[in-house]
């Protein structure tokens, strides 16, 4: 396995808008490079339009980059040696209201490649991992919005991914269910596994990751380890509303 | 490739389960009801000719029902893909684009078969009621159908990756349907005409696939039989609009 | 130029498409510059070709067609009808064919030809249109030449279609004032599931008219069995009833014709 989970050098990334005559264009991310190593949980924190969603999905291969290099586990991220190692559980996942949740993971697991009793079992695992068996004969029409981000995490976790890439997990939910996959997320940690998670919440990043890249209108502005805000008066928070200002 | 048909299916079934889910079989009450209003009005109005009005009207109305759904289908399934990401859930998967594309369209006909025919069940049930027999060439006209279903529905695949919204790619492939209908007529007009207008013709008759083909509930007697050539061009358009989409959809981010 | 495959491919097999299409297929419908609309139908038959349904609004169109030579139409009476007059029943109150029809399907109808042609110019294969638009225009109406011409348009386009023949010779055989060969030219069709009703009502009149009762029974007890309009059925039963008592109390040879 490479010792980075993902590398990112001299990336850009520009989007097109079409408009009536011609185009607009927008520099989301420009001259970026970045390692996340293997095994580790890495934070990434950014005001809106600073470029984390756009750097988690040039991981996944949804888009492409315009300049530069991205690798994940060596490989890269649009072929399926990537792919197959990668979960990704976007922002506010959406799951067809009548569908119970293991139907909807069932079909996500059939798409990683799993079939017959592997697909049972893993099926089983993700839901008993994210705490959904009790829910198991709803629908997801019924779940709250706490349930559903469990059952997002459950669809990215099924094929036991080396890399989980995570798009505000924590976004809009109650304290209780921030709690219970903080809990989650540092069990998957404690597997070994690579987490690369973006949030608006310091505090939370504050207690998962063991590094934060700081990004700043598409430029890495800062790579903090843990230590360094542990030793900084004000913390992770000061670190941050210093590098953004 | 055979690590990747699974998920062909996988798409496909998929996509067919979010059919039934969408309750297109509520359509299937709408085709009933009209088919009986019609067999009431043929009984009144065409006396003789009541077993012909009713089999042309169920045939139509059958299409027309099916040609409704699968057109909205496809010109929407798409776009809510990504406006809802759940198409994130899948690219970030080892989906290949093609894998995918083919599973989509492949739903759609399912649909479009089942649809079909629990239709031409119904109509038949409704004819025996009335006494009459099943059409000539009934089975035809309905493999006819679903081959036109076909070509329109990877078209609308097509369309709907580069249109702006459902509503202009459904506005685009009901006007290709209606323009595949007049393919003769454009021939003949083709061959009328002169210089730019008979070039621009000629343009058309390519680039517009000939529905008239499949249209056996047209044809009479053995002529009702669909070619050969008939299904090899039903596949080779309907293989043209899905290469088409799969180079549009291999470029697009999400 | 990997790029460039795809849209290659796509390209190639739409072609494919049209070459094949084009190769195969041949209209077996009339083209546009013969279809001669009536007012205010030209978006029916938009419709028609537009949503490849031409038998669905060729049946429309035949319904109107039935419907428009139902209309009572007033007339003089001195008006000529042609000279056919011997195809229709004299006796006052005898029932004629078509008499549900208003003005026992006669008049002028100068429309009909042009409906009736209409009705094949969008399915040039409903034959019961054009049997029963011929049989209309020839004995019910006496206008044999415009009868002939709606045959000639049928075959252009279903030569091999033997039921537009034995009319067109039925029709020649009317012209000669020949009831029985009339009758005959008429009788293969009877059992033809495209045989209008309004033809086997001519058919069961003329054989009644020349003497064979047992042949006009038969034609009918197959309406009266087999026909969805319940004017001609219960017609076909009064004839039957009629012919019945005459068959009882001995059979008078046939009638003369004019």
């Amino acid at each position: 396995m490479s010792q980075h989970a993902v590398s990112f050098a001299g990336v850009e990334k520009t989007y097109r808008r079409p408009r009536l005559l011609g185009a607009s264009y927008h520099t989301a991310i420009k001259d970026l490079s970045f390692e996340i190593p293997a095994g580790e949980v890495t934070g990434l924190l950014g005001l809106n339009g600073a470029g984390k969603t756009t750097i988690m999905k040039l991981i996944c291969g949804l888009l492409f980059p315009d300049a530069g290099r991205v690798k994940v586990f060596g490989h890269s991220p649009s072929g399926s040696e990537a792919k197959s190692k990668v979960g990704f559980l976007p922002e506010l996942p959406y799951f067809p209201p009548q569908v119970r949740p293991s139907q909807a993971l069932e079909y996500y697991g059939r798409l990683s490649g799993l079939s017959g009793a592997g697909l049972g079992a893993a099926v089983e695992a993700a839901m008993r991992k994210t705490g959904l068996e009790p829910h198991a004969g709803k629908r997801v029409s019924e779940f709250s919005k706490g349930m559903l981000q469990r059952l997002g995490l459950a669809q990215a976790l099924l094929h036991s991914p080396d890399l989980l890439i995570l798009d505000e997990p924590v976004s809009g939910l109650d304290p209780l269910a921030i709690h219970d996959i903080r809990q989650l997320l540092a069990a998957i940690s404690a597997e070994g596994r690579t987490i690369f998670l973006s949030s608006h919440s310091i505090s939370e990043v504050e207690k998962l990751a063991g590094r934060v890249l700081i990004m700043v209108r598409g430029r890495l502005e800062r790579t903090v380890r843990r230590a360094e805000w542990e030793a900084a008066p004000g913390g992770l928070e000061a670190i941050f509303v210093e590098a953004v200002r | 490739m055979r690590k990747t048909l699974p998920v062909v299916w996988a798409v496909a079934a998929n996509s067919f389960m979010e059919n039934v889910r969408n309750r297109f079989f509520t359509l299937f009450a709408v085709f009933a009801f009209a088919a009986i209003y019609a067999s009431v009005l043929a009984g009144v109005m065409a006396v003789d000719q009541e077993a012909r009005v009713l089999s042309d009207f169920g045939l139509a109305l059958m299409e027309l029902t099916a040609l409704a759904y699968a057109l909205f289908n496809a010109s929407s399934v798409l776009l809510r893909e990504a406006e809802t990401k759940t198409i994130y859930l899948v690219f970030s998967r080892p989906v290949p684009r093609w894998a995918y594309l083919a599973g989509k369209l492949a739903g759609s006909l399912l649909t479009s078969a089942l649809m079909l025919a629990v239709m031409g069940l119904m109509h038949l049930l409704l004819l025996k009621l009335r006494g009459f027999g099943v059409p000539p060439a009934y089975a035809w006209a309905l493999v006819g159908s679903l081959l036109k279903l076909g070509v329109i529905t990877s078209f609308a695949y097509f369309v709907s990756l580069f249109s702006t919204s459902a509503v202009s790619t459904l506005v685009i492939s009901g006007i290709f349907w209606t323009a595949g209908h007049f393919a003769a007529e454009t021939r003949f007009l083709a061959e009328q005409s002169a210089g730019a207008k008979s070039l621009a013709l000629k343009a058309a008759i390519w680039l517009i696939p000939n529905l008239q083909l499949f249209n056996a509930r047209d044809a009479a007697g053995a002529a009702a039989a669909l070619a050969p050539a008939a299904f090899l061009s039903a596949a080779a358009w309907t293989a043209g609009s899905y290469l088409g989409a799969l180079w549009l959809i291999s470029r697009k981010e999400f | 130029m990997r790029r460039l495959a795809l849209p290659a491919a796509a390209l190639l097999a739409w072609a494919a498409g049209s070459a094949l299409s084009a190769a195969a297929y041949r209209s077996p419908f009339p083209p546009p510059s013969e279809i001669r609309t009536p007012a205010a139908g030209a978006a029916a038959d938009m419709f028609a070709l537009a949503l490849g349904a031409r038998r669905l609004f060729a049946d429309v169109w035949f319904i109107r067609l039935m419907q428009y030579y139902g209309s009572p139409e007033f007339h003089d009476e001195d008006d000529a009808e042609g000279g056919l007059d011997w195809l229709k029943p004299k006796a006052p109150g005898e029932h004629r064919h078509h008499d549900h029809r208003g003005l026992n399907g006669e008049g002028r109808y100068p429309e009909f030809l042009t409906r009736a042609r209409h009705v094949l110019e969008i399915d040039p294969n409903f034959t019961v249109a054009a049997l029963y638009g011929a049989g209309s225009l020839a004995f019910n109406m006496g206008r044999t030449e415009e009868a002939q011409d709606l045959l000639r348009y049928a075959l252009e386009y279903s030569p091999r279609e033997w039921k537009y023949l034995n009319v067109l010779a039925a029709i020649g055989y009317s012209k000669a004032n020949d009831p029985a060969a009339v009758a005959a030219a008429i009788a293969p069709m009877l059992k033809d599931p495209d045989c209008p009703v309004m033809l086997k009502q001519q058919a069961a009149f003329l054989n009644k008219k020349i003497g064979s009762y047992a042949a006009a029974a038969a034609i009918y007890a197959d309406i009266a069995a087999t026909s969805r309009d319940m004017a001609y059925v219960r017609n076909a039963e009064r004839e039957l009833q009629k012919l019945a008592a005459a068959l009882s109390a001995g059979a008078p040879g046939p009638r003369k014709t004019k």
